[in-house]
């Protein structure tokens, strides 16, 4: 190992990313999911002799798009290899991938804290079929091949081993699926991630384990952590710590030893003489730069500089492209720190709150700027504007007619409003008694009781005014 | 009587074309009986052709014509194995893509021609476990060539009107023409789609025509060229019918390194007295590089690229499977173990072995450069030349006696004339410029041209054709 290690924890990642192309990289079945095995498969994908593959383009252009998006140099030439070895899931028992020359190499993503992640490579192959079992892989009586997936475009992205800790690995994981989500390559709902992780600890010298497949960012943060406590303890324990590949289980959350790697595997690499040289020339790549869409940290800085919002909210806002897009719709019509501060807080709580996805929620932006100028306008109060926010998860409508129709709009006409209050302070004595001595807890009492009356359509800013006044 | 005459007759339906393909079953029968040429006799599909072209007369360019196909070229519902046991029983869903060309013109597909096992020898006898050796038409104790052994013999034995579609790695349709008397065309590479085709090594496979004559062999070859989505390596063609006929003068030379020591004293002699005859004069060149390293660089990357296009013959998805046990590993070992020929196991184990880390870069890689230079070598001489001529190959068609003394090395070496112009993707043409005084046996003179240039190499063939003819 020529680099110097001088960090407690060393983690590495290869991450395979499914691109989302309508159709396979090497022949034009569907990449759709389906139930029904075996339902997008052909001759190609299926490695039948005499087929050969022809390459999917906007595979390349996905792929083009990702080395631009993670800062790497593109080669020039697109060239495939053969990956030769036999396993079940392999139509031709060799899987065609890049070896010597990948797309992409010499690229960075940076993470929250600031610190640039170095990619060594970023290269394009194709999937293989899915095995199922009945059970577990151990005890299952037979195996069944589902060709579905077989040939469908796979970026793999190799990063260094720059990652010094668990959260860390998350937050790359995180960092890398919001640029594949920007760049549009990528569908969360139906696209795989997987990573395989590189890691190894200071106390064994840097001895390293390779754990397969872990899915999504959370996962990736939980089987590490395990892994690093599992090689500390290990070493405590005296056991010789060794070059060796694990699975990950996220059942029962920990890792299994699949096999050591005392030597390295032999796949027989060959260009794969089927497919001829792809140039990757200036021209299509300022094509594919021109299709692309502003990246995350762009819009971080053009929201800072423009919108004159906060570095925090604008990462928040940004870190979802849909989000982020939303946003720069309603920062057109409405002032753009009360947007972000309704679109940061309320809008992402609530939806996290429903467990729901941008692709899940009916509600435009047309509607969410109807809203914030009814709550810029004051028209309602932040309570109600809550509560309509909750209602577009599940239904997309106009606020203004909602409101409108439901009786709820801000009590500002002071006279009713101020009889109200009357009402309460006089119903109350004793508060308002805490409230002479300084109690603010019973000055917040007293505006809950207005709050109730008046179902929830004053604002407390407001009240808390009045109050104080009457009471003095 | 030409096969074009023959062809737009049929189409006029002057001869039953229904009659004349139960007729023409029937002598494909008794040659096979006698010369083993098909693996299979493709009876209802050609009856079926038949009927509906006589219904519906078929205005192309084959119609009527008989077309074998050989075995490693796919052909939908119609058993295709390569010659080999481990695809017993395999029916295509698709048809490739030359053969597609052929039947849109009309052809009748008569059936799959023996062969060497995916290609794997020179002279037909390395057929898959359980399959028979074709026999030269001229003397059954001799063998047709390989490795489109079976499209050599039936072209030459078959009377009605047919064209066989053969394929090339490293000579595997010149050499079979030479040893059957018959014409052999190999084209560019590219030019025509490898889709369909069961690859031996992606790199070098060319599909070509087998035929009786010049003409016919240059008919098919336009039928089937050109340009297709379904093979990337595939390109456009350029117009070489018109450049067939006409009346160039072309500068020709022989390649000396092929008319050495090594080569039989009568093959030397038929082939410079075919070139005397037609008045063609000549120069001596040498290729130098390609004589010396040739036959290596063929063999190092055809046998890797082999070796990774049969793994995925496993039991698993089509051809032959066994009882299921043990693990799959165990399994797929079985599976080809038992049902891979002695050669298809050598050239695994040694194509295996070329590109393992360690022996990559020494032979794998190193046999991608020199190949490099190879065609540099023949790029050269084609700035000055033409065409180049050589034997096509050092001796007549062996007997099988003689073949069975051979090492595998030697085996090998029967390519020193067919490896180079294979390596360098040139097109290449064996016609017959003789026969042997004491055995009879054919001999076979190969013209060479630039990429593309299949033009300047009908129309000297059909020059020399003429003279030998008169």
């Amino acid at each position: 190992m020529t680099q110097k290690f001088t960090s407690d924890i060393i983690i590495g990642l290869e991450i395979h990313v499914e691109l989302d192309t309508n159709s396979k990289l090497f022949c034009s079945c569907s990449t759709e999911n389906t139930e029904e095995p075996n339902k997008h498969t052909c001759q190609v994908c299926l490695g039948h002799p005499g087929s050969k593959p022809v390459l999917n383009k906007q595979a390349v252009e996905f792929a083009i798009r990702l080395c631009l998006a993670l800062n790497c140099r593109l080669n020039p030439k697109l060239i495939f290899s053969r990956k030769n070895y036999f396993y079940p899931d392999m139509a031709k028992n060799y899987q065609i991938t890049q070896y010597e020359i990948p797309l992409g190499t010499g690229g960075k993503l940076s993470i929250a804290n600031g610190k640039e992640i170095g990619i060594v490579r970023v290269h394009m192959e194709e999937d293989p079929a899915s095995l199922v079992h009945l059970g577990s892989m151990e005890t299952s009586p037979f195996v069944l091949v589902d060709y579905n997936r077989s040939g469908r475009p796979l970026c793999e992205v190799v990063t260094k081993p720059d990652m010094t800790g668990p959260d860390e690995a998350r937050d790359f994981m995180k960092k890398l699926i919001t640029v594949l989500n920007y760049i549009g390559i990528f569908d969360q709902n139906n696209c795989i991630i997987k990573a395989d992780a590189n890691v190894s600890i200071k106390e064994s010298g840097y001895v390293r384990s390779e754990v397969k497949n872990i899915t999504g960012f959370k996962e990736i943060e939980r089987a590490l952590r395990y892994e690093v406590e599992r090689q500390k303890r290990d070493f405590k324990e005296g056991k010789r710590l060794i070059l060796e590949t694990r699975a990950w289980d996220s059942d029962k959350g920990i890792t299994i030893r699949l096999r050591t790697k005392e030597t390295e595997e032999d796949y027989g690499y060959i260009l794969d003489p089927d497919l001829v040289v792809t140039e990757i020339t200036e021209k299509w790549v300022g094509e594919v730069k021109k299709e692309m869409p502003e990246l995350a940290q762009d819009k971080i800085q053009k929201f800072i500089s423009k919108y004159k919002i906060d570095r925090i909210d604008a990462e928040v806002i940004a870190a979802e492209r849909p989000l982020a897009e939303m946003f720069e719709e309603v920062a057109k019509k409405v002032n753009p720190q009360l947007a972000a501060r309704w679109m940061r807080i309320e809008l992402v709580r609530v939806m996290n709150y429903n467990e729901k996805t941008f692709d899940d929620i009916p509600v435009k932006s047309s509607h969410i700027i109807e809203l914030l100028e009814m709550v810029e306008k004051r028209e309602i109060t932040d309570n109600v504007a809550k509560k309509i926010m909750e209602r577009f998860m599940n239904e997309a409508f106009s606020p203004r007619a909602y409101a409108k129709e439901q009786g709820l709009k801000v009590v500002s006409d002071s006279s009713e409003l101020e009889k109200v209050c009357r009402d309460v302070i006089r119903e109350n004595p004793k508060a308002v008694e805490d409230v002479k001595a300084g109690n603010e807890k019973s000055l917040n009492f007293l505006i809950g009781q207005v709050m109730r009356r008046t179902k929830g359509q004053a604002s407390p800013k407001e009240l808390n005014e009045i109050i104080k006044k009457m009471i003095k | 009587m030409r096969q074009e005459e023959q062809s737009k007759k049929s189409s006029r339906k002057e001869i039953d074309i229904v009659e004349s393909t139960e007729e023409a079953l029937q002598e494909a029968k008794e040659i096979n009986e006698e010369y083993n040429y098909l693996n299979v006799i493709s009876e209802n599909l050609a009856l079926g052709q038949a009927r509906a072209i006589s219904k519906n007369p078929n205005k192309g360019r084959l119609s009527g014509i008989f077309v074998s196909v050989k075995d490693c070229l796919v052909v939908k519902d119609v058993e295709s194995t390569a010659g080999s046991r481990i695809l017993k029983g395999y029916k295509p869903v698709f048809n490739a893509t030359a053969v597609q060309r052929c039947i849109d013109e009309g052809a009748i597909i008569i059936g799959k021609t023996s062969q060497d096992e995916f290609g794997f020898g020179s002279f037909s006898v390395n057929v898959g476990v359980d399959c028979k050796i074709p026999l030269n038409p001229y003397d059954t104790e001799r063998a047709c060539g390989g490795s489109s052994g079976g499209a050599g013999g039936f072209t030459r034995k078959f009377s009605k009107r047919h064209i066989a579609l053969g394929e090339s790695t490293g000579g595997s349709i010149v050499c079979p023409a030479s040893f059957c008397g018959i014409v052999g065309l190999c084209p560019t590479y590219g030019l025509v789609s490898r889709y369909g085709l069961m690859d031996y090594a992606n790199s070098l496979d060319k599909i070509g025509p087998m035929a009786k004559n010049v003409d016919d062999a240059a008919l098919l070859l336009d039928v089937i060229s050109g340009f297709d989505e379904k093979d990337s390596t595939s390109v456009g063609k350029k117009d070489f019918m018109s450049g067939m006929k006409k009346d160039s003068k072309l500068k020709v030379a022989i390649i000396e390194e092929n008319f050495g020591k090594g080569t039989d004293e009568e093959v030397k002699q038929a082939v410079i007295s075919a070139l005397d005859k037609a008045g063609i004069k000549y120069d001596k060149v040498k290729l130098p590089l390609t004589a010396k390293y040739g036959i290596a660089t063929y063999y190092l990357i055809s046998m890797s690229e082999a070796s990774t296009n049969l793994a995925k013959y496993c039991g698993m998805r089509y051809g032959k499977h066994e009882k299921l046990d043990g693990n799959f590993n165990e399994y797929f070992t079985k599976v080809r173990g038992m049902h891979f020929g002695k050669e298809a196991k050598r050239r695994i184990m040694l194509g295996t072995f070329a590109r393992m880390s360690g022996f990559r870069d020494a032979y794998y890689m190193q046999a991608m450069k020199v190949r490099t230079r190879i065609i540099e070598e023949y790029k050269n001489l084609f700035r000055k030349y033409d065409i180049l001529v050589s034997p096509t190959m050092p001796f007549i068609a062996p007997k099988f006696s003689e073949i069975q003394k051979l090492t595998p090395l030697q085996n090998y070496m029967a390519d020193i004339m067919t490896a180079g112009p294979n390596l360098a993707g040139l097109p290449h043409m064996s016609i017959n410029a003789g026969f042997s005084k004491k055995e009879k046996m054919p001999i076979g003179i190969m013209f060479i041209a630039d990429h593309f240039e299949e033009g300047k190499m009908l129309n000297i063939g059909k020059k020399v054709e003429g003279s030998l003819n008169d």
